[in-house]
């Protein structure tokens, strides 16, 4: 079973999304913030990570530069607002795998997912 | 002329004049005082000689009647000199002063006053010496009882050979002197003429003093004052602002010289003032226009940072909204899939997803605004553009009774940004005008090179002949969520949308209209080059 963790402040972003994905046979584990998602991170590892970028504590570029540098191998989608387009583009450049704009779909949320772990394999 | 009767010392006429009649009558008086007095001295030379004649005639006329010692006889010839007008008496005096004859004969055995010239014309003390007085004097003048002048002359006796040869011996030899002829002539008729003569001539010398007077004051006035007033009151004219005003002096004396000096002082004057004045006037004008510009800039600035700061609002609330639009969409995705694909409660639920995703779309449009996408560096070639977004929607429904009309300059502008948005741009403007015009009527679309500041620009405008806006609504045109059309028929977002973009290009938009007539929207953006 694939395993994803979604770091996001919003706690119906949160519960979205593992809506959307525990159906579909996905291991979802939930971080309130970049801070509990990097304590999870070092416990297990994880295939697929959804980011928010725009989280109080310690913003989204900072906790994907820390996982980038741990767990390279780690695939992250970048989940952003309109408005922080210019951050998901940085993110990309720092190694994110994608990015998907708030508010999505489930349809659009599964078709990232699956992306990444079709290019796993 | 009254001025300077008034307060002559004002007056440089009334000085001048003063000065050159007093001297005229200085010198009138000094004339007129010889004149008088030389005639007097004639006149006494003239009488003198008549008065020596008189006293010479009576003592021949005595003569004869002497040598031949005949008293009576020398007593009627003295009577008979005493006769005529002007005599007023003829003695004969011995040296003791005692009268021996006289016309007169009451006078005869009397002594004669001693302090006369009689005795005091050679006697230095004529009662106590015989000395004589180095120049002798024969003759006096001297004011008579009657209070006219009269004349005194004397003449001595002298002691001749037929004298003290003569039968008589009445005289010795050695006698020098045998008595004096002594004479009184009244001297009035003499003063009178005198009098009348000197009358006369101060009547001439008056009319003589007051003539040349008149004739420099006259001269005076002609050539210094009238001149020195019409000077005067050119200079106060002058000094009151008239500057059309000249001193028409043609003299080519000093007077004149200075008038033209004048004259031409008062042209530089009037040049110079005209000169200042329309500096003042350009610097009043270049104010004005540097206010109007600051004006305008301050609103542009008050606007762009009332924009902007709706804008970052806009923003936070927009993003904010997007987590629970998340909720929304998913769980409603979540909901539809528990019931049948075409039952009406999963077409219910298809509402709540399209109307969440009409809210993602007005988020994503407002975030436009807010922060104009990150655009693609690339070129816009404006008119090119235009013509593509033309005629994309000319086949539209909405346009179908639209005519439009594109004046597009035959240059080729070239603008740096995103094609697509200024496409929107384009878009947005061709939707407005549609609604405006309630679908019906004319577009124009025009593009023209302005310089702002000394930089290139390109200048859409583009026209409708809607309805126009008010006036009041001019102002909150570009604010987020402004519409005057119905609720469900826009967002308000459009132009504020354009605006942003605008902007965002480095450019700037304003608007406009004429209620009923229609309103024109003028683009500007920044060129990067022109081809032509």
């Amino acid at each position: 079973m694939k395993k994803v963790l979604v770091i996001d402040d919003e706690a119906i972003v949160r519960t979205s999304s593992k809506r959307t994905l525990a159906p579909e046979g996905f291991d979802v584990r939930l971080a309130e913030s970049g801070k509990a998602g990097i304590e999870l991170l070092e416990k297990e590892p994880f295939d697929v990570i959804l980011l928010d970028l725009k989280m109080p504590d310690m913003s989204g570029i900072e906790v994907l530069k820390v996982i980038m540098e741990r767990w390279p191998d780690t695939k992250v989608i970048i989940v952003t607002g309109y408005s922080t387009v210019d951050t998901a583009v940085e993110a990309l450049r720092l190694g994110a795998f994608n990015h998907i704009e708030k508010p999505f779909t489930p349809d659009s949320l599964l078709a990232a997912v699956q992306e990444v772990i079709d290019k796993q394999g | 002329m009254k001025s300077f009767l008034r307060n002559p010392e004002k007056s440089i006429a009334a000085k001048l004049i003063i000065a050159t009649g007093l001297l005229i009558v200085i010198v009138s008086f000094i004339f007129w005082y010889a004149t008088l007095k030389k005639q007097e001295k004639d006149i006494m030379s003239i009488a003198l000689k008549y008065g020596n004649s008189f006293v010479t005639f009576a003592k021949d006329s005595t003569y004869h009647s002497m040598l031949i010692n005949n008293p009576g006889q020398i007593q009627r010839v003295l009577e008979t000199l005493g006769t005529p007008e002007g005599v007023q008496g003829v003695r004969i005096y011995n040296h003791k002063g005692e009268i021996l004859y006289c016309s007169h004969k009451k006078s005869i055995g009397t002594i004669i006053d001693k302090s006369s010239v009689a005795c005091a014309g050679c006697h230095t003390e004529p009662e106590k010496s015989p000395a004589l007085l180095p120049t002798p004097k024969t003759w006096s003048v001297y004011k008579s009882e009657t209070g006219s002048t009269a004349l005194k002359i004397v003449s001595r006796i002298p002691n001749t050979p037929d004298c003290y040869t003569a039968s008589c011996h009445a005289h010795p030899k050695e006698q020098e002197i045998l008595g004096f002829v002594e004479a009184d002539l009244s001297l009035s008729l003499l003063d009178e003429a005198l009098f009348k003569q000197g009358l006369a001539l101060t009547a001439y010398v008056i009319v003589f003093v007051f003539a040349v007077s008149l004739f420099l004051g006259i001269i005076n006035y002609k050539i210094v004052t009238k001149p020195v007033q019409a000077l005067a009151k050119g200079m106060e004219r002058v000094a009151g602002g008239d500057l059309d005003y000249s001193v028409n002096i043609q003299s080519i004396d000093e007077i004149g010289v200075l008038a033209n000096t004048f004259n031409e002082m008062i042209k530089d004057l009037k040049a110079a003032k005209e000169q200042r004045e329309k500096w003042t006037q350009t610097l009043e004008d270049e104010v004005a226009k540097k206010t109007e510009e600051i004006k305008r800039t301050q609103q542009g600035l008050v606007q762009t940072e009332k924009l902007a700061s709706l804008g970052r609002m806009a923003a936070g609330v927009a993003h904010e909204i997007n987590n629970p639009l998340t909720g929304v969409v998913t769980f409603a995705h979540l909901m539809k899939k528990r019931f049948p694909p075409d039952s009406e409660d999963a077409e219910d639920i298809d509402v709540i997803i399209e109307q969440a995703e009409r809210c993602a779309k007005i988020i994503k449009n407002l975030l436009t605004f807010a922060r104009a996408t990150p655009s693609e560096r690339g070129q816009i070639v404006i008119n090119n553009v235009i013509r593509k977004t033309m005629s994309l929607i000319k086949n539209q429904e909405k346009f179908h009774n639209i005519k439009f009309d594109l004046n597009l300059d035959d240059a080729v502008f070239v603008a740096n940004g995103d094609g697509t948005q200024f496409q929107q741009i384009c878009l947005n403007m061709f939707l407005n005008a549609a609604d405006a015009m309630k679908l019906k009527g004319r577009i124009s679309v025009t593009t023209r090179r302005v310089e702002e500041d000394g930089k290139p620009f390109v200048e859409v405008i583009f026209s409708d002949t809607g309805c126009g806006i008010k006036e009041e609504d001019l102002p909150k045109l570009f604010e987020p969520f402004f519409t005057t059309k119905p609720v469900d028929k826009g967002t308000g977002l459009g132009l504020s949308i354009t605006h942003g973009i605008v902007k965002h290009l480095g450019g700037s938009i304003r608007v406009e209209s004429a209620l009923g007539k229609g309103t024109s929207f003028f683009v500007r953006l920044p060129l990067t080059e022109q081809k032509t």
